[in-house]
């Protein structure tokens, strides 16, 4: 068959970002499609960028723990968990039973309360706007709580090196039992309104397939591996504190796909409803606070903590040589390394796909370019 | 004779009077009349728009359990109006590389393009803009003269000189023609059921007692009612088809380039579309302006009033929608309409035929 | 198979399964919204405040500063240490003490509001229970420089009994 005129078709270079509204901020996605079909995918990174690991160099180790809760805005508390377990590793302290109970609560509450940013906005990008409504509904009533226990409602460098702020105001307890009773059946309707939805389930099933061999080579870690199904979850794997005293469950998803991370995702907040409730139930009276030196000075040497961040391995890698400021800090960042396999899970994919993608992947900017 | 339509008698009579005592020929009444009744349509709708606007602010806002617009006069009332005014007074900007004259053309066609469509709609046993002309294609008309309006958005796509507009005007013109095909074979059951093409003889065609004429309670026009209403909030890109616009795919479509007035004339536009997508629907399915208790109607409510609340109805069912559901991919939204919903345009097809042959 | 997901068979069985599905989980979600659509709402109508509703920040929510006056003394209870401004991360803070031993007070006391992170270290570092941050959330002006706090302006603050 030989036509005269051939249709020529060529490759169409988009910008995506870093103005655009599903990127999650600031990143910029440099598209290279065939109609709607994307070629390739290109993730420019570094329009975040807050120096916050060289501005751990300039302050005192105290000094330096508000600046923690900036860096991913939306799990305040587990990063300072993770700068105090590192501080605490290095000077030698372990907290007490109570202040252990505490700073776990707290870590799986703001687990809740990403997870429910992470569902509002997987909803918006995929078109489903009151879904998001509701989320941060929910997230406003953890908000309050936070509010009530550090004084602030986003940012709330609460945990202090060696013990925390102040203990748990006295109707705390009571307004954290009274979310957990009625926010599963909350969960329930998100399952009913989005993950059971037909349209929602075509858009995300076999969409944006991660492999378990390349989740591990690309070192993806939190929701994400667990989607591909690699069960590998800090709280089992290097448990700390009381984490191997709680009952839950690891939900893990073999699908690879959006949807399996998003249910993995789902599954974990009811998951953390379960740990709270028996910390609830299970919180010590007692002492939350040990003494620390006024000066911090921790004997030379390194260490690494830990935790697991909504979005994954969250770690940080403290030098200290001496002296009152820590001489290296880094961020062992799971947003950064998750968006690493964000152009592998982009094969084949269709524009409206990558935005689903990207929600699944549940970034925070702040978090990958620190 | 409702009372609409005993008003407009009487002015006419008494305008005719008036042109046989001067001499003044007949045809000048006749000019009045379509130029008042297009006037008095347009604005209309166009209030009723804005309203709309408002209203699906206001239903979005209670979805998600909050107020909706408060601020602005009553219960946030003049929130559109407002913010309208404030459209208007917005710095027009065109891009540079955009091809002025499509850019500006774009809207102001697919404004045009939907106004057109409420020429033939009936508002009341016999009160359509042209008096005496009940088209007798009125059905044909409304669904050709929906289909201009692509053309005003390709051209936006194509003259705002971006990559984004450009994306959204092309999947724009692959959803609307593709969903053509079904609202088409949908409204031709209705045809088939009703004899005629014209809207006014699709409504008397529903007379009945009460309400039971009409044409939403025959079991065989139920298939060819759920494809309407699909094929036509596609046709108006509303949530789950709003892929050309889709707001966190392709920032806004078509109209990311435009502001001021220019982009209030396609957010105008688009709840127009819906409106008269209300208009036929009730047109069609649930007896125009026929009352609910029987024609005419007891109360002397005139029909006009029950035509929009008909579709007063179905443009707040299709807000329900919008704020429930995801949005489906490209791909998926023609598979559905060329996979699944034009099959099944036929089989109703075939479905009204052997009812209409044999029952 | 080299994707996760299992497809289902294109059957005219399964299409229909999966139409019948569909619709019955859009009736599902449209359920959903309409069971919101007569929920309380939660909207916050700020600044016309719902008195009803528990809209206040708790005690100890880290708002504006007050430097804090003793009851019985009717002075600040500042002493000019400086501890506050070594501490401050952001190094908001510049005290300008005079004065010796007890007589020791600030002439100068200026917090920048605008480049402070209400993080309390100022509040827990000072030994004389001085420095606060009172519930007011209200700090936004039309001018940076209104941001700056001073010494007159920090004084109207909190007055606390001694103890």
């Amino acid at each position: 068959m030989t036509t005269e005129t051939r249709t020529r078709t060529e490759e169409l270079t988009i910008n995506m970002g870093p103005q655009h509204p599903s990127t999650h901020g600031v990143l910029r996605l440099v598209l290279t499609v065939d109609g709607e079909r994307v070629v390739e995918v290109v993730p420019h990174i570094g329009y975040l960028h807050s120096s916050m690991e060289k501005i751990a160099e300039h302050l005192t180790y105290q000094q330096y723990l508000p600046y923690a809760d900036r860096y991913d805005y939306l799990n305040a508390m587990g990063n300072e968990l993770a700068y105090v377990m590192a501080v605490e590793k290095l000077l030698g302290i372990q907290p007490t039973p109570r202040c252990q109970y505490i700073r776990v609560m707290m870590a799986e509450m703001n687990r809740i309360a990403s997870h429910l940013v992470y569902f509002g906005t997987l909803g918006n990008d995929v078109g489903a706007i009151s879904v998001f409504l509701y989320c941060f509904r929910e997230r406003e009533a953890l908000l309050d709580l936070f509010e009530a226990v550090s004084g602030q409602r986003m940012l709330y460098h609460y945990f202090r090196i060696g013990g925390l702020r102040n203990d748990l105001p006295d109707d705390f307890c009571d307004g954290l039992a009274q979310f957990l009773d009625y926010f599963p059946s909350r969960i329930d309707e998100y399952d009913r309104l989005l993950t059971k939805n037909r349209i929602f389930r075509s858009r995300m099933e076999g969409v944006g397939y991660l492999s378990p061999e390349d989740a591990l080579s690309f070192g993806v870690t939190g929701p994400c591996v667990r989607g591909s199904g690699v069960d590998y979850d800090i709280r089992r794997a290097d448990a700390y504190y009381i984490y191997p005293q709680l009952e839950f469950d690891v939900p893990v998803f073999a699908e690879g796909d959006a949807m399996a991370r998003h249910l993995v995702r789902q599954e974990e907040m009811r998951q953390s409803v379960r740990i709270l409730q028996q910390c609830v139930e299970k919180l010590p009276r007692g002492e939350v606070n040990v003494k620390v030196p006024r000066r911090i000075k921790p004997d030379p040497g390194e260490t690494y903590a830990r935790v697991e961040s909504p979005r994954g391995e969250l770690g940080c890698y403290l030098i200290s040589d001496g002296t009152e400021k820590p001489y290296r800090l880094h961020w062992r960042a799971p947003s950064f390394h998750n968006m690493q396999a964000y152009p592998v899970m982009c094969k084949d994919a269709w524009i409206a796909d990558m935005v689903a993608i990207l929600g699944s992947i549940d970034i925070v900017l702040a978090d990958i370019d620190r | 004779m409702s009372v609409l339509s005993a008003i407009t008698t009487w002015l006419r009579d008494a305008l005719e009077g008036i042109c046989q005592r001067y001499g003044i020929p007949l045809l000048a009444v006749d000019i009045l009349a379509w130029l008042t009744a297009a006037v008095s349509v347009i604005a209309l709708v166009l209030l009723i728009v804005l309203f709309f606007v408002y209203l699906e602010r206001k239903v979005s806002g209670y979805v998600q359990t909050r107020l909706g617009p408060m601020r602005v006069g009553p219960i946030g009332l003049f929130q559109t109006p407002m913010d309208a005014l404030k459209l208007l007074l917005k710095e027009d900007i065109v891009p540079r590389g955009a091809d002025k004259i499509l850019h500006t053309l774009g809207p102001v066609l697919f404004f045009v393009a939907a106004m057109l469509g409420y020429v033939v709609i009936p508002w009341d046993a016999k009160a359509t803009i042209a008096r005496h002309v009940d088209l007798n294609i009125g059905i044909l008309y409304v669904t050709a003269v929906a289909s201009v309006g692509i053309i005003g958005l390709i051209m936006a796509g194509w003259g705002s000189n971006n990559k984004w507009s450009l994306l959204g005007a092309m999947r724009s013109a692959a959803q609307m023609i593709s969903y053509e095909v079904p609202m088409l074979l949908a409204i031709i059951c209705v045809v088939m059921q009703a004899q005629s093409l014209s809207l006014g003889q699709i409504v008397n065609s529903q007379q009945g007692t009460w309400l039971l004429g009409w044409y939403c309670w025959r079991p065989w026009l139920w298939l060819p009612l759920i494809l309407f209403f699909i094929a036509a909030t596609a046709e108006v890109n509303r949530v789950p088809f709003d892929i050309p616009e889709a707001e966190s795919e392709l920032v806004a479509g078509y109209h990311t380039e435009y502001s001021g007035m220019k982009f209030g004339l396609f957010f105008l536009t688009e709840f127009a579309n819906v409106f008269i997508v209300g208009l036929v629907g009730a047109t069609l399915f649930f007896g125009g302006w026929l009352s609910p208790f029987g024609n005419p109607d007891p109360l002397h409510i005139p029909g006009f009033f029950w035509l929009m609340a008909k579709a007063l109805a179905i443009v707040i069912f299709l807000m329900w929608v919008r704020w429930t559901l995801p949005r489906l991919r490209v791909d998926q939204l023609m598979a559905l309409a060329w996979k699944l919903l034009i099959p099944a345009g036929f089989l109703a097809i075939f479905i009204v035929a052997v009812v209409l042959l044999y029952v | 198979m080299t994707r996760g997901r299992q497809r289902l068979e294109p059957t005219f069985a399964n299409l229909l399964l999966i139409v019948l599905e569909g619709a019955w989980s859009i009736v599902v979600g449209l359920s959903v919204t309409f069971i919101n659509f007569w929920r309380k709402k939660v909207t916050d109508r700020y600044p016309h405040r719902d008195p009803n509703r528990n809209w206040q920040p708790r005690p100890g929510y880290r708002g504006d500063f007050a430097l804090i006056t003793d009851k019985e003394t009717g002075k600040l209870r500042c002493i000019a240490c400086q501890q506050c401004q070594k501490i401050c991360p952001d190094q908001c803070i510049l005290v300008v003490p005079e004065g010796k031993g007890k007589e020791r007070h600030p002439t100068e006391f200026y917090i920048d509001a605008g480049l402070c992170m209400y993080c309390w270290l100022c509040v827990e570092v000072c030994p004389a229970d001085a420095i606060t941050m009172t519930p007011d959330y209200e700090t936004a002006t039309d001018n940076p420089r209104k941001l700056i706090r001073d010494l007159d302006y920090l004084r109207g603050g909190v007055v606390k009994a001694s103890g």
